[in-house]
């Protein structure tokens, strides 16, 4: 496993990216027929198992009728595939797999069906989130780490930044094309992600026709064959990750709407993927957790993670309440007798000690604004995410407490709309304060591609105290499984991790972990560390972190090459500024283009420049860590 | 008409490259005849629905491709199928010397022992024969299959080899019957004796278990 050579694929890319004349077969196309058969086949058995519902058929037969086109099949396959993509001949699917496997190219290098399919997902410049679920499944079938795909997809990132640097220059040296160069820089700076603002997007048809007229197709053909064939490098890179840029971030609420005061992204990373992650928080606390982003330190899911912030106002109340409850009224052996009670499972004979009933007043209030606007912002996130304001590229939601509960409306919200497919890859709920019957988690399946998450804690007595009034009578997701029969339902009890509502936000590394969320290699131990102390130390322990890189990488499990391990260590001795967090960069970033593989800001909330109440992050530190990748170049 | 259909049966077509199992298929399912039919990729699939002692069933029929460098996907279509139609030339020897291949291979990939097999002598219109019919119901009764020559051109025996492997398959209740237990479907009285239907068949129950037939 640990024997084929990444860099040599990436390296021609990289030092020589023009590669004139000499555009690259998708490799996909390379192998026999008789393997590229084998290989749809085993795609549209995958989709059959994947994608089983009647809803998701017509993305199936599409994707298949384009692949078998891709892979130069004859067209007299079409109905066979088609057969395979509605649930038929299943039963072949191991033996494609060990064709498969057994193909000298293959062998070569596992990656290549991986490499190929990613190509064929992304050359319309759209990365559906189904799509991604199937690489991925496609990824393990053929024995390839999932860390794998990650690279890849960074590999892609970088070529596809690389044509448009190609592009730029490809104009400049030619005069007859000075009018088209203003043109193009126009799309580029748009294609860029420089522009701000909330405009709609999903744009591949406006962007990709300016371009095509300025004979853009010629350069980027020769250019960009490498890693896309005949792609149009800008249209997919623009379409991905969104005409306005910064996406996301640039996102403005233009209007109050509803009931919501405060609605905006934070970057949690500087890093560009072609999949993105979001993140909700369900209340601020106060000290290292009065952030959005401070849960979320460890969380290493894609390179670009988003926070949404919102209702810090509500949210701070409704931590501070909680908090309360927890450190004064209630005492820490009524504590215990609760969970225990929780935990044995006579919930709706649990009585509320007095003291608790007492106190009511304190959580009810902020609890019951938070609960409402929790709805409210879901919805709203549901039709951000449902107008592409991302890009054309896979989100994941992550969310605990009240930000489940976001989750959860944001996710009903979009099965009502009829485009809903092929948007959220995973979704995961942790303590969610939501209505936990099957019945009202079905329409999800339509939603999420990937998984659905429902992380749960039976002994958490603080959410079935703050949800009591509805808690009796329904059940709750974040106090129990979610008994939905489905391939994307996974119902994680979280009892031994979280012993209250509280450690949702304080054990987030280990619930992550629990839950089956890349989170940053080494992290449990240092997040000790850190947790012990007050605020996390600022000194770079530079000895230290470059040490544990080597360990680090270890853990990943996912060490395959040893070569790219160097980069971490790079990384870690020369990146000042950020203690602990340095090692944070993983396997597939470390190997990842010094570019980007700085990736410096882990970590803006949590900074020097402390003791600012600003809930939304330190606004000093998100300047800062952009300038703190010295020597990486 | 889903509701009647007994069964649905997997039924898989092998041989050895251009002895016409894509024709044979066409032939029962559209009723055309291409003689430039091009070679088959990878395997090629067809639904079709018959009535069978009236009972319906539902086939789904995966017809390979012979060429050998399709050979290597052949094992994955083997698995689940409840009757094989193996397919040889009768205009050319060669394709029936390599009958026993096919049948090594049928051995080894099939998932169940008491799957059926029907051997079809196809291309029966050509004038040039190397194969005798006596030789390949020889061969049938050896290998304890069901035999049949045909013509996917002049649609000689096409129908009836399908009908008798499907009626062969229904007769033998444990080959379909576990999948489909929840049909509520059941058959009532299965009469003794048929395949009387179909002259060109060899089809006797008591003969079929027969081995080392001389």
């Amino acid at each position: 496993m640990a024997t084929w050579d990444r860099s040599s694929r990436k390296l021609p890319q990289v030092a020589e990216p023009a590669m004139e004349g000499e555009p690259q077969v998708p490799m996909g196309r390379e192998l026999s027929e008789a393997n590229r058969f084998a290989y749809a086949a085993l795609c549209g058995i995958s989709l059959s198992q994947l994608f089983p519902e009647p809803e998701q058929s017509a993305f199936c037969t599409e994707f298949m009728t384009g692949l078998v086109k891709w892979l130069e099949l004859p067209e007299a396959v079409l109905p066979t595939m088609s057969a395979f993509a509605s649930g038929l001949g299943g039963e072949g699917a191991d033996v494609f797999a060990q064709i498969l496997l057994k193909d000298p190219i293959l062998k070569d290098d596992p990656l290549v069906i991986t490499q190929d399919l990613l190509s064929f997902s992304l050359k319309d410049g759209r990365y559906d989130a189904r799509a991604r679920v199937l690489i991925c499944h496609m990824t393990s079938l053929l024995q390839v780490p999932l860390g794998e795909l990650d690279l890849l997809e960074e590999t892609f990132l970088e070529s596809l930044k690389e044509i448009k640097e190609e592009e730029s220059e490809m104009a400049e040296a030619s005069r007859k094309k000075k009018e088209n160069r203003r043109k193009w820089k126009r799309y580029l700076l748009i294609g860029l992600a420089t522009v701000g603002g909330g405009t709609v997007i999903g744009v591949t048809g406006g962007l990709a026709a300016p371009l095509v007229a300025a004979g853009a197709a010629t350069i980027i053909g020769s250019a960009g064959a490498a890693a896309l064939g005949s792609v149009a490098g800008i249209a997919v890179m623009t379409s991905l990750f969104g005409a306005a840029g910064a996406g996301l971030t640039g996102y403005k609420m233009k209007k109050r709407v509803g009931a919501i005061e405060e609605f905006t992204f934070l970057p949690l990373t500087e890093g560009k993927q072609l999949h993105i992650t979001i993140v909700i928080t369900g209340w601020l606390a106060s000290g290292k957790y009065r952030t959005f982003g401070a849960p979320w330190a460890a969380l290493a899911r894609s390179r670009e993670q988003y926070c949404l912030a919102w209702e810090a106002r509500y949210l701070m109340e409704l931590g501070n309440a909680l908090e309360t409850i927890l450190s004064g009224l209630a005492s820490m052996a009524a504590q215990e007798a609760l969970k225990y009670t929780m935990l044995s499972g006579i919930v709706a004979a649990l009585t509320w000690p007095a003291s608790l009933l007492t106190v009511a007043n304190v959580i009810d209030n902020p609890w019951g604004v938070c609960l409402h606007r929790s709805a409210e912002v879901g919805k709203h996130l549901a039709h951000i995410l449902l107008s592409r304001q991302q890009g054309q590229r896979p989100v994941t939601l992550i969310g605990f407490s009240l930000g489940a509960r976001v989750i959860y409306f944001c996710l009903q919200e979009m099965a009502q709309e009829k485009d809903c497919q092929g948007i959220v890859e995973d979704a995961v709920l942790l303590g969610a304060p939501v209505e936990g019957d099957a019945k009202h988690w079905e329409p999800f399946r339509k939603v999420v591609s990937g998984r659905i998450i429902n992380g749960y804690c039976r002994g958490d007595w603080l959410l079935s105290f703050v949800y009591r009034t509805s808690s009796v009578q329904l059940h709750v997701a974040g106090l129990q499984p979610v008994l939905l029969q489905d391939r994307r339902v996974e119902n994680v009890d979280l009892s031994s991790v979280v012993s209250g509502h509280l450690d949702y936000a304080k054990q987030m590394d280990v619930i992550l972990k629990a839950v089956g969320i890349h989170t940053k290699p080494g992290w449990e131990e240092k997040g000790l560390l850190l947790a012990s102390s007050s605020l996390p130390q600022e000194e770079p322990h530079e000895a230290a972190a470059a040490s544990s890189s080597d360990k680090t990488s270890d853990q990943d499990g996912q060490i395959q090459d040893p070569a790219p391990r160097d980069t971490p260590k790079v990384a870690t001795s020369s990146d000042s500024g950020q203690a602990q967090v340095p090692t944070g960069l993983d396997q597939s970033e470390g190997a990842s283009l010094p570019a980007v593989a700085a990736s410096p800001a882990e970590r803006p909330q949590i900074c020097s420049h402390g003791g600012s109440p600003n809930p939304l992050g330190c606004p000093n530190c998100a300047s800062k860590t952009q300038e703190s990748c010295p020597g990486l170049d | 008409m889903d509701e009647d259909v007994l069964t649905t049966l997997k039924i898989l077509i092998i041989g050895e490259s251009g002895v016409g199992k894509s024709s044979l298929l066409l032939r029962f399912t559209d009723d055309t005849f291409d003689p430039e039919l091009a070679a088959t990729i990878g395997v090629d699939f067809k639904v079709k629905t018959i009535s069978v002692d009236g009972n319906k069933a539902k086939l789904a029929i995966w017809d390979t491709a012979g060429q050998e460098r399709f050979r290597t996907l052949t094992p994955s279509y083997y698995r689940g199928a409840q009757g094989v139609i193996l397919v040889y030339d009768v205009t050319r020897r060669d394709t029936f010397v390599k009958l026993d291949n096919w049948l090594n291979e049928l051995e080894t990939y099939c998932t169940r022992n008491d799957i059926v097999n029907m051997l079809v002598g196809n291309k029966i219109d050509k004038e040039n024969r190397e194969v005798d019919r006596k030789e390949g119901l020889k061969f049938a009764r050896k290998h304890s299959m069901l035999f049949i020559e045909a013509s996917a051109k002049t649609c000689d025996g096409v129908q009836c080899a399908f009908e008798e492997l499907v009626e062969k398959i229904i007769q033998t209740p444990g080959l379909w019957e576990s999948e489909n237990q929840n049909k509520g479907v059941k058959l009532s009285h299965r009469e003794e004796g048929h395949g009387g239907a179909c002259g060109a068949c060899y089809s006797e129950p008591s003969r079929r278990r027969i081995k080392g037939f001389d």
